[in-house]
């Protein structure tokens, strides 16, 4: 890819593009491209609207990007609000601000300290979250980390090892807990060593099974070790 | 269908995999969406397999990740073929080919010392039919030329390739997903072999 003879892209203010090859893209204030994007790096400050696919090695938002279209990028850093209509393929992804995907995210890792949704499944080899989070499909991931600060959800969650924390609790959010209920629901969990806490399951399925307080599982399978707190309610639990 | 399936749970305790190497591997697409079959159970959604395929799968990635890494795999099972391009001194240092073969392949269609995945196909179905002593000469052309004419099927299709020959009349066949094929009883079946073996055969080769 001959990247040298590229121009940048730069808007300030209004202004709208058609898209194409670019070494630079910088959108500040209200940038809309038209068609298909691919650049080396990409800087929003505003807001824009990428109607196409977009290519690039490292994308920041700060302000607020939507992208109609797939986004494939090696670093994607998420400071203010992004929002995909459909897949996301990224190397490193961190969000600070909020990120909402429509379709599938594949990453190596994934790093939340804000809020992420995601309609369908989302792959990584790391996982690690200090916020909130929805996924729709299937989170899975080799390591999960999970510290929860609001309500969290995936449809399925599986890896191998699996950790979810209730963070300690501060006195601002002892007055918002009834509102911000720090908890997990999802209906599977399977992974090879599981910690759980405030974690609402179907079934829990694993090798070494730590189920912690505040928990409501259905059933558990286990093969190796098996530990459940005082506060935790287990319907169920088998060695397999 | 009427395959046979099997759960999750009996796959890993088979097969002594972690819950953790299954999603790994579904991660790198090792073992491929379609075949997480969700049926619900009276415990809940279960996940099944196809019990052959996949045991079959697991036995080829164990055997095999002891000396590739699991993107190298993920390449080897990936059925769109990659991007790869070698001259003919790689291939015959490769073992991939024999010099009489790729000089007769070059000879026919006039081509490039350059050779992609497709071409790699042709020349190493030529090489196994020709080396075996199955075909002829004459023969070789025939089947270079089905090869040819189909190129964009082979890539996407699981294929299949056989020659037939009847009172000294050879003819030579693309089946394409098909399950079974009988012939006329005079007919003898030269050759059969199937093209998805063979990509994967390169692949091995090659990596």
């Amino acid at each position: 890819m001959d990247t040298n003879s590229r121009g940048d892209l730069v808007i300030n203010g209004f202004g709208a593009s058609n898209g194409g090859q670019f070494r630079l893209v910088t959108l500040n204030g209200r940038g809309t491209v038209n068609s298909d994007l691919e650049c080396m790096e990409f800087d929003c400050n505003g807001s824009g609207v990428i109607k196409g696919n977009m290519i690039s090695e490292r994308a920041k938002v700060n302000g607020h990007a939507r992208f109609k279209e797939n986004l494939e990028s090696q670093r994607l850093t998420i400071d203010g609000s992004v929002s995909i209509e459909k897949n996301l393929l990224v190397e490193k992804l961190k969000v600070s601000g909020r990120g909402s995907v429509g379709g599938r995210v594949k990453c190596e890792e994934i790093i939340i300290h804000g809020s992420l949704t995601v309609g369908e499944d989302c792959e990584a080899e790391f996982f690690t979250a200090e916020s909130q989070f929805t996924i729709g499909g299937l989170l899975n991931a080799d390591h999960i980390d999970i510290k929860m600060f609001g309500e969290c959800k995936a449809k399925e969650i599986g890896g191998q090892t699996i950790s979810v924390k209730a963070k300690g609790s501060s006195f601002v959010g002892n007055l918002l807990k009834p509102f911000f209920k720090p908890q997990l629901e999802a209906e599977l969990i399977e992974g090879d060593k599981i910690e759980l806490q405030n974690t609402i399951a179907k079934i829990v399925r694993g090798n070494q099974v730590s189920i912690g307080p505040n928990c409501q599982i259905g059933l558990v399978e286990y093969t190796e070790e098996f530990s459940m707190d005082k506060k935790a309610i287990v319907s169920e639990n088998r060695k397999v | 269908m009427s395959e046979e399936l099997i759960s999750k749970k009996d796959l890993l305790e088979l097969s002594g995999i972690s819950y953790g190497q299954l999603y790994r591997w579904k991660r790198k697409d090792l073992i491929p969406e379609e075949w997480f079959v969700r049926k619900s159970t009276f415990t809940g959604q279960e996940t099944f397999f196809p019990k052959e395929k996949v045991l079959e799968r697991i036995e080829k990635i164990q055997t095999m990740k002891e000396n590739l890494s699991l993107d190298e795999l993920a390449d080897m099972f990936s059925p769109n073929i990659t991007s790869l391009n070698y001259n003919k001194d790689e291939l015959l240092k490769r073992n991939i080919v024999s010099t009489a073969v790729v000089d007769f392949y070059l000879e026919q269609e006039k081509g490039s010392l350059q050779f992609n995945f497709t071409r790699m196909l042709e020349v190493f179905v030529l090489e196994k039919l020709l080396q075996s002593g199955e075909i002829n000469l004459e023969e070789g052309k025939m089947v270079l030329q089905v090869l040819k004419d189909h190129a964009e099927l082979i890539k996407q299709k699981s294929c299949e390739l056989v020659i037939t020959r009847k009172l000294g009349m050879s003819s030579c066949l693309l089946l394409i997903n098909a399950e079974t094929y009988h012939f006329e009883r005079g007919t003898k079946v030269v050759a059969a072999l199937s093209l998805m073996t063979c990509m994967e055969e390169i692949k091995a080769k090659l990596l």
